[in-house]
Order: structure tokens, then sequence, then C-alpha cells
């Protein structure tokens, strides 16, 4: 196959596979939260009416577990696909996330912020958020520290992403001979398919850093 | 009404107890850790009311992350030990895993390789898990189980007052 074919089949895999998990995230979100939810009632409706106080407890016991479930769907479609992405903006989604990422894996980022935020498509939104969750698990995975820095700086006709962390950092020509890179090479796929780019360096000893940059001139869209 | 001076008087009991709570737990984890001896020990308990798990105590930890994570119930090597109510052992993280890596979030914080937990009784329930760790490969034999075991049950005797003086 030739590069061009190649690109177009590995953007048109990413793709299909994002549609496919938006689709079980919101059949999670909607369908199955939603009769999780109705039985829920039901069965607190059932337990007011129950005398016998050993079934009354046991049907307790059953709507805690309901509740319970409710509450794993719901995370689990946030984990899935971030449905804040569109309705309150990249910013806001991310920032949700890395407080999720925080209190996952105890690292602290600090976030930083300048100019004003543009609006962006959702394939684009997408890709940056992906791209920035990559980032920022290879954090928690290898760089061995308990701090790291995501800045924005939203201009006018640019998004650009600064992720870094002053980490153990590694050898990157090592990573790629070794065909240690994968995440990182995706991301990079993802960024350009959405016309932007990714760029990552890192020294052993000093950290890591990785730009992610994206035009959000309203015809790229 | 209690008075405003009788008022102070308890809190400040109220709030040595939990100090002192919180040097037994301490200890146990310290001893644990000297005894077996293991790189890493911890305590990881449910919140009270609530299923989510963290970390307040532990000993030879190699960073303050423990102090930020939160696992979900069934999640991690604490979460499923709570779940299950049954131990768990590790041999080589992040080889031998059910499930990603990064569902073990106290493994990474902490570079552990060989781990294994026993969950922690209270009335009847698992409400949390004794873990230790090493960072190296380690192979668990009778003598690590039965230490472990042991503290296990000393730290039980102390999660009364944990609950009720949360
Ligand atoms: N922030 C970082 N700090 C230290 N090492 C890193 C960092 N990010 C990536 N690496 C190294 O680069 C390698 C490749 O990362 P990646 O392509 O994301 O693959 P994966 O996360 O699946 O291992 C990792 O195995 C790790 O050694
Ligand atoms: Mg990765």
């Amino acid at each position: 196959m030739e590069l061009r074919e190649m690109n177009h089949a590995s953007t048109y895999i990413i793709q299909s596979q994002e549609e496919e998990i938006k689709r079980i995230a919101l059949e999670l979100h909607e369908g199955i939260s939603q009769n999780l939810y109705s039985v829920s009632t039901g069965l607190e409706f059932i337990q007011s009416g129950i005398e016998h106080p050993d079934l009354q407890a046991y049907t307790k016991e059953l709507s805690e577990i309901v509740n319970r479930t409710i509450k794993e769907v719901r995370l689990l479609s946030v984990e899935l696909y971030p449905s804040t992405l569109m309705t309150l903006g990249l910013s806001s989604a991310l920032k949700s996330y890395i407080k999720l990422f925080t209190s996952t894996f105890g690292v602290k980022i600090n976030v930083e912020s300048s100019g004003e935020e543009q609006k962006i498509s959702e394939s684009k939104g997408l890709a940056v958020f992906r791209s920035c969750q990559e980032a920022l698990i290879n954090i928690a995975k290898y760089a061995d520290t308990s701090e790291a820095n995501l800045s924005f700086k939203w201009e006018e006709n640019l998004l650009e992403i600064v992720i870094d962390d002053i980490g153990i950092g590694f050898n990157v020509q090592e990573a790629i001979d070794n065909n240690l890179f994968k995440g990182i090479a995706a991301m990079k796929q993802r960024m350009t398919t959405a016309g932007g780019n990714c760029y990552l360096s890192s020294s052993i000893g000093k950290g890591t850093k990785v730009t992610i940059v994206l035009p959000t001139e309203i015809g790229g869209m | 009404m209690l008075s405003r001076k009788v008022c102070l008087v308890m809190e400040f009991e109220q709030s040595s107890k939990a100090e002192e709570l919180t040097d037994l737990l301490l200890l146990e984890c310290d001893q644990l850790k000297e005894n077996m001896p293991c790189d890493f020990s911890g305590i990881a308990l449910q919140k009270y009311g609530e299923m989510d798990v963290v970390w307040p105590y532990v000993s030879g930890n190699r960073n303050e992350k423990y102090k930020y994570i939160t696992v979900r119930y069934g999640k991690g090597i604490a979460g499923k030990v709570i779940s299950s109510g049954s131990s768990m052992t590790i041999a080589s993280f992040p080889n031998d895993i059910i499930g990603k890596s990064t569902e073990y979030p106290i493994m990474l914080a902490e570079k552990i390789i060989s781990a294994y937990a026993c969950p922690l009784i209270w009335k009847g329930v698992p409400k949390g898990a004794l873990l230790i760790g090493f960072r190296d490969p380690h192979t668990f034999n009778q003598d690590n189980y039965q230490k472990v075991k042991q503290t296990a049950e000393k730290v039980e005797s102390l999660l009364a007052s944990y609950y009720f003086g949360n």
C-alpha cells in the first residue's frame, strides 16, 4: 500500500473506533442507566409496602446494589467518552478529567491557561482530549514524579497544549528502536489526522515534554 | 445544652483520640514492614458510609501520592480484595495482572513489583485491605502470609474506633 492509503486506512480505523466507543458510552448512559433507574425506583416502592422485616432488609440490599451499579455505569460511560466535550468545551472536559486523574494516580497537575477558548469540532476536540489523556497516563505510568504541568495557549487561530514533567525521562530513539512507542505514535497519528500535530522530547533525568498543536480557524473545523 | 468549655474539651479529646489511633495504625504498618522485612506496607479502608477506598496509613512510601489516591470499589488490588473478601497476590507487576496496569495505582505510585494483600473485616464485612509490597520480585512463603494475618487481626480490632472516631 502507498503511504497515503495507509494514512487513510488508519484515519478510518481511528474514526470508526471512536464512533463505536461513543455508541457504547451513550448506550450505557441513556439505555442501561435509565432502565436501572426505573428498577431502583420500583424497588424503593416495593420496600415501602413490605411488612416482613427480612424481606424488607433484602429489598433494601438489592436497592443499594442497583444504586451502586448506576454509579458504576455512569463512571464507566464517562471513562469511555467525555460527553462534556461538546456541552462545556475542551478546557472543562480536560479539567474534569485531570481531577479524576489526580484522584486515581495521586499525581498533581498544575493547569495554566492563557487566551480565549475557541470553538472546535467534536472530532478535533476528541483528538486533543485523547492525546492529553495518553500523555498524562504516561506520566503516571513511567515518569516517577508526583507533579506535572499542563498549559493551554489559545491564540486566534491556534491551540497549543504543553504537558511537561520533571520526571525520570527516557531515551526517545531507544524507545522507537525497541518498538515501544505505540501510544505516542498513535497520539501523533490522531493529531495529524485532525489537522494538527504532536511533538515529544525527553531527556533522561530531566523529564518529558509533549506539545500538541491544533489550528482552530473556522475553515479548518 | 453543653457549655462551650465542655464542647472544647470533648473536641480536644476526640482529636487526640484520632491522633492516637493514627499512631497505633502507623506503628502496625512500620512493624509489619520491619518484621517481614518488605519495602512497603499499607492499610486501605473504605470511607465511612461510602464505597470508595483510600490509603490512610502506609509505611515505606517513596512519595506522597498515596494521600490523593481514591480507589473505586472492585478496582485495583485493594478494591478487588475488599469486593471479593479474599486475599490476592501479584507476583511480578505489571506482568501477571488482570486488566490494565493503570487499574493498580498504588503499585504504580510506589513502584511495587510483588505484593500480597488480605482483607480487613469489620462486623463480618470486608472493609479494607492490608498490603505488603516488594520493589524487587519476591516469592511469598507461609511465614509472610502468617505475619500479615497476625497484623490484620490487630488492625481489625482497631477498626471500630476508626469508623466511630470519624
Ligand atoms: N512521561 C514519560 N516519562 C518517562 N518515560 C516515558 C514517558 N512517556 C513515555 N515514556 C516511555 O516511552 C515509552 C513509550 O510510551 P507509549 O508509546 O505511550 O507506550 P505505552 O504507554 O503503551 O508503554 C514507554 O514505555 C516509556 O518507557
Ligand atoms: Mg502510553
